[in-house]
């Protein structure tokens, strides 16, 4: 089976799980717990969270709040840090932020949606003549998690600061964090990260934030990760996570590279007669969006899938939606017969050209045969 | 003092010698629905008593008897041995706190020595003296506590009917296969022809991949809800991507549902056949759709040549059939957006008054034994 749907999750590294394993059977203490087993796990998650959080920002100005996946951090982002006024964000965000502001409408506040350019990034001049006085808010995506538009987020967050300094600026950081080089300007405020989608376990993300930003929690309780996410922590999946994002950053650069051969592998390979080929050319290389020309792309995903593929349409959390044209592709300008043939194909460090290869044999040679039949 | 529920049936009262028949059916089926719960079954002269459960189940027991088929009414009642103190300290278990209230007794033990009415005037008594509250009203009483003074020296105290969801039992009417797709009427058809006592089979036609699997989930899903009143059924699956195909390529677009339609009666009548079900049953609402005018079901049922085709929502409007989904539990089900086999390579314009020449005309371009065979083989059965 060839795996390309890294974006929606990462196989768990092997390694990572075997030394996290310690914190399921030995370590199993509650950290929050005053004798010395409880206690020295409460030390060790102090360090996992400044280890995490110095790959990307400093912990001298920037604190980490660990969570239960991506779409919490952004959760907490937008409805403990966009209070009033109204909210600023674009049509290229993940449903676990644009779907936030959709609940900030329901509850009076103005929510404004800045346009995407052809190329999926926002168009910034808009974005930055929807910013005034009144903003509390500013939810710009970092990689589009269906298209993989690079959005210049530290430029962004600079030129909205510029405008109001005390709007908050987040970013979804999901897709980005242990893939593209970056580190995080002072005017970023709030930054969220996912384990799963780097090669680390289920349930468990982080919200990354200003030290001297005070937001509320979302989860209320006992107090945890500094009163900002209570509930008992899951070490061990922070653990993996904390293994597995260091090694992601050892190696940045290699994998950014290898990532980039296999994308131009793809492009190259898939058939210009049957695909258009949606992703920017200067989009996340570990995201390649196509859109296969007049089939549905939900048929072509069963197709490969049978022929031992795995490729994904879209977002996957939104692959059950009634509206099955993307709202990001759309966005984009695309009509809606490419939108209907949308596939995401996303790669990993572990995938090699020789399986891209074959991916894309397969995909030329399904969609060929089901246009014939569908013609 | 012992909890027990009183199970009144429907119309198995009205049946003759055959009665037994009726009977046998619906205790099998009430003990299916309490499968792995302690309990007995008793019949006490044209009901049941269910007793023996722990206590606390008792509302659990309820509402699963109620869902069986032929069940009239049920009530919580108390056990007692039949002497005035007893049956008192159990209707003020069941007594109201506030508003109007009668005592409604029948005597079948006529060596006690107080009728009915002697009865209904004591405790009524007793009750009016031990809340202040509480008021009589023989006529139109808020609440009505029955007492039913047994023969074998025990007295049953029960309070207000619930209502049990009527019908015949299930398995006392034959077989039918019902054609369920992913919407809202075909569960609700299978569920109507339940109701009178029929067994159902179920055959479901997807074409993967052009439908996806959470369709298929949503159909076992459907089956579900349906099999907890029709005492289990079987969801047979049957792939027809290739007969779309074949209908796409060689034929007139516009016959695509009305030709599709008469390959799945075909189907789903040898599969009838081949499983001992005596008829086809169909969720068509005359004229709701193009292809459940007159002209085609007259086209789909032209192919049935043995079985009758039982369309039990013919005369309903959507909102009726909608409301009997909601009540039976599937609507919630139905409404998920995922596509059945009948969206894909839809016709802009179908034809919605076939005329059989045309249709024969179109049918004639397809080798219609190697296609149902074809799709046959492809046939997968989940027990449900």
């Amino acid at each position: 089976m060839i795996y390309l749907d890294n974006a929606a999750t990462t196989k768990p590294d092997i390694r990572c799980l075997n030394l996290a394993e310690q914190y399921l059977i030995e370590n199993y203490y509650n950290p929050s717990a005053l004798y010395a087993e409880g206690y020295n796990l409460h030390k060790q998650l102090i360090k996992t969270r400044s280890d995490i959080l110095n790959l990307i920002a400093n912990d001298w100005d920037y604190q980490l709040v660990f969570t239960s996946c991506g779409t919490e951090a952004d959760n907490q982002a937008l409805f403990c840090g966009g209070k009033r006024g109204n909210v600023v964000t674009t049509a290229g965000e993940h449903s676990a932020v644009f779907n936030c502001a959709s609940e900030f409408k329901e509850r009076g506040i103005e929510v404004r949606v800045a346009p995407l350019n052809d190329d999926g990034k926002v168009n910034i001049q808009s974005l930055l003549g929807m910013i005034d006085d009144r903003t509390s808010l500013v939810s710009v995506i970092h990689v589009n998690n269906e298209t993989g538009a690079i959005n210049d987020v530290n430029g962004i967050a600079q030129a909205v600061k510029a405008i109001n300094s005390r709007a908050l600026f987040h970013s979804d950081g999901v897709q980005a964090f242990g893939k593209i080089p970056f580190k995080m300007s002072a005017d970023v405020d709030l930054y969220s990260v996912s384990a799963h989608k780097i090669n680390g376990v289920k349930g468990c993300g982080a919200l990354i934030k200003r030290k001297n930003l005070i937001i509320k929690p979302l989860i209320c309780g006992g107090g945890q990760e500094n009163g900002l996410r209570s509930g008992t922590e899951n070490v061990f999946a922070i653990k993996a996570f904390e293994y597995a994002a260091k090694s992601k950053y050892e190696n940045i650069q290699l994998n950014y590279k290898l990532a980039q051969t296999l994308n131009a592998a793809m492009r190259e390979k898939l058939d210009g007669q049957l695909f258009d080929i949606i992703s920017p050319a200067d989009a996340s290389p570990y995201i390649l969006s196509v859109a296969a020309k007049g089939v549905r792309g939900e048929i072509i995903l069963h197709e490969v899938n049978d022929k031992g593929l795995i490729i994904g349409t879209g977002s996957a959390c939104s692959s059950n939606d009634k509206k099955r044209y993307s709202r990001v592709i759309l966005a984009c300008g695309i009509d809606e017969e490419r939108a209907d043939g949308v596939l995401r194909i996303s790669f990993s460090a572990e995938n090699t050209v020789e399986e891209v290869e074959e991916a894309a044999n397969i995909l030329n040679e399904t969609v060929k045969m089901r246009k014939e039949i569908m013609e | 003092m012992d909890k027990v529920i009183i199970v009144r049936y429907c119309e198995i009262h009205l049946k003759g010698n055959n009665r037994g028949f009726f009977e046998r059916i619906f205790v099998e089926n009430m003990e299916r629905a309490l499968k792995g719960i302690k309990h007995e079954i008793r019949k006490q002269s044209g009901r049941y008593v269910i007793e023996g459960f722990e206590s606390e189940q008792a509302s659990y027991i309820t509402d699963k008897v109620k869902n069986v088929f032929g069940v009239h009414t049920l009530s919580a009642a108390y056990k007692v041995s039949t002497s005035l103190d007893n049956i008192f300290e159990a209707v003020i278990k069941l007594a109201p706190v506030s508003g109007t209230f009668k005592i409604d007794t029948h005597r079948a033990d006529k060596t006690f020595n107080m009728n009915s009415m002697q009865i209904n005037a004591e405790i009524g008594g007793r009750l009016l003296e031990y809340n202040n509250n509480l008021r009589v009203d023989v006529h139109s009483p808020q609440a009505v506590i029955g007492i039913d003074l047994r023969e074998n020296g025990t007295s049953l105290v029960f309070g207000n009917l619930i209502n049990g969801v009527g019908g015949m039992p299930v398995g006392t009417a034959g077989k039918g296969m019902l054609l369920i797709s992913g919407g809202i009427d075909s569960p609700v058809a299978g569920y109507m022809m339940a109701k009178r006592g029929m067994r159902i089979e179920c055959i479901h036609f997807h074409s993967y991949p052009y439908t996806n699997m959470q369709a298929k989930e949503k159909v076992e899903e459907l089956a579900s809800v349906l099999a907890k009143y029709s005492c289990g059924t079987v969801l047979n699956v049957v792939k027809v991507t290739h007969i779309q195909e074949e209908i796409h390529k060689k034929c007139n677009g516009d016959f695509m549902v009305t030709l599709l339609r008469r390959f799945m009666f075909r189907i789903a009548e040898r599969l009838a056949n081949k499983c001992g079900s005596q008829c086809l049953i169909t969720g068509e609402s005359l004229g709701q759709v193009a292809s459940q005018t007159i002209e085609g079901m007259t086209s789909s049922g032209s192919v049935v040549s043995k079985l009758p085709i039982l369309r039990p929502l013919c005369g309903f409007d959507k909102n009726e059939i909608i409301e009997r989904s909601r009540a039976m539990g599937a609507y919630e089900i139905s409404i998920k957006p995922y596509e059945d086999c009948c969206t894909v390579f839809l016709p802009r314009h179908p034809v919605i008054h076939p005329k059989m020449r045309d249709v024969l005309e179109e049918e004639a371009k397809l080798d219609i034994e190697a296609l149902i065979s074809e799709a046959l083989n492809s046939l997968e059965v989940i027990k449900i």
